[in-house]
């Protein structure tokens, strides 16, 4: 109420109004050849080249970032590298295996091959040999990473696997899988034919 | 056999079976513990009562040991197995052999009829049916239906195929299905080819 007395009359507002009206419809001098001059020059510190555009990728700059958006960059960051990490060890096939069991001719034994380039100890376990890791080792090629050994089994039908490592059980990728997985590992099945002729 | 081998060979018998039950007991006491190597050996007691081979039972009981099973899965499947080798072993008669029973049963556990052993063994009375039955296992196993198996591999067990040319049909029909042939187009065409007879007459 008092600030209403104090302007009354003069309709102060009525007037800033009228002023700022003016002034925008007041025509603007451009001074051509300064404005011409100022447009080249920065035109000119434009850079166009293949130079100017490399300083321009590598002059330093100065980005203003929250913390808070910081730290969320960051994060995403190294859970997008650790997961391209895990996808990689577990697309990676552990080896390359390959393997041969043969009845060898005119005997009741069997060579067994199984290739794991990266392993450092491969076993047959099997219904043959008390499936115990320890008693029938396989030895390493010189090269290839193919393991092999050579063993009596008598005739009939057999389950085995292998054992790299001392604990992953692995079944024979050559070999007839065996069904009825009582314990959850894969056996193979091998049919060893009695070597005097059977019919 | 006279009296005289007879008494022999009994003594013998006798006097070996404990050295092969505490062979058996020695194996399994350093691999299972306690109270299941008790239940595993009284199965193992009443298999071999029966006639049953023991042998495989001690493997399974060995193996799930191997596998870190527990003693109730190790239990579960050595009883299992026992009741398929002692249906196996009367499916293909009292004559037959350990290898026989134990392919016998393998054989039941995939789901082949005790009545299809005992019609391989009258079509083959003579011949082992180990092989034979053994790669019915594993053509079943492989994703050949049982009857379809069944049927080709009696026939060819019947027709006199010896063991070496079972094993090499089935690594033909092996072959085949690893090159994209279905199971039962396999055995078919394999069947038609080795043996004609053999082969599963198709229905119009």
């Amino acid at each position: 109420m008092r600030q209403h007395d104090e302007f009354a009359g003069k309709e102060p507002d009525d007037d800033i109004l009228e002023r700022a009206v003016n002034e925008l419809r007041r025509p603007l001098r451009v001074n051509a050849a300064l404005f011409d001059a100022r447009v080249m020059d920065e035109l000119l510190r434009t850079p166009t080249g293949l130079r100017e555009r490399f300083e321009s990728l590598v002059r330093p700059r100065t980005f203003r970032i929250s913390p808070l958006v910081a730290f969320a960059a960051g994060l995403l960051f190294t859970v997008s590298i650790a997961g391209s990490v895990l996808y990689v060890l577990s697309s990676t096939p552990p080896a390359r295996e390959r393997t041969v069991a043969r009845t060898v001719p005119g005997a009741p034994m069997v060579e067994f091959g199984f290739a794991a380039p990266h392993a450092s100890s491969v076993a047959l376990v099997g219904d043959f040999n008390n499936w115990d890791p320890k008693a029938t080792p396989l030895r390493a090629a010189s090269t290839g990473g193919v393991w092999s050994v050579e063993v009596p089994v008598p005739p009939g039908r057999h389950l085995y696997a292998f054992v790299v490592d001392g604990k992953v059980w692995r079944p024979d990728p050559a070999a007839p899988k065996a069904t009825g997985e009582d314990f959850g590992e894969p056996n193979s099945a091998l049919t060893v034919a009695d070597p005097r002729g059977g019919r | 056999m006279t009296r005289r081998s007879v008494a022999l060979f009994a003594a013998a018998a006798i006097s070996l079976a404990p050295a092969v039950l505490r062979a058996q007991d020695a194996r399994l006491d350093a691999r299972l513990d306690a109270r299941t190597r008790d239940a595993v050996v009284s199965l193992i007691d009443s298999a071999r009562a029966e006639g049953i081979p023991s042998e495989p039972l001690v493997q399974k009981a060995l193996e799930g040991a191997s596998k870190h099973a527990d003693g109730s899965r190790i239990l579960t499947a050595v009883r299992a197995l026992s009741r398929e080798l002692g249906d196996a072993r009367a499916a293909l008669g009292p004559t037959s052999t350990e290898a026989e029973v134990i392919a016998g049963a393998s054989a039941l556990h995939v789901g082949i009829a005790p009545e299809a052993l005992a019609h391989m063994r009258a079509s083959r009375a003579h011949g082992s049916l180990t092989v034979a039955l053994a790669v019915l296992t594993d053509l079943v196993a492989r994703g050949v239906p049982g009857d379809t198996a069944t049927t080709v591999i009696s026939a060819l067990a019947s027709a006199g195929a010896q063991d070496a040319e079972l094993l090499r049909f089935q690594q033909g029909v092996e072959r085949d299905i690893a090159q994209g042939a279905t199971p039962s187009a396999a055995v078919g065409v394999r069947a038609q080819s080795a043996f004609p007879s053999a082969a599963p007459r198709r229905t119009p």
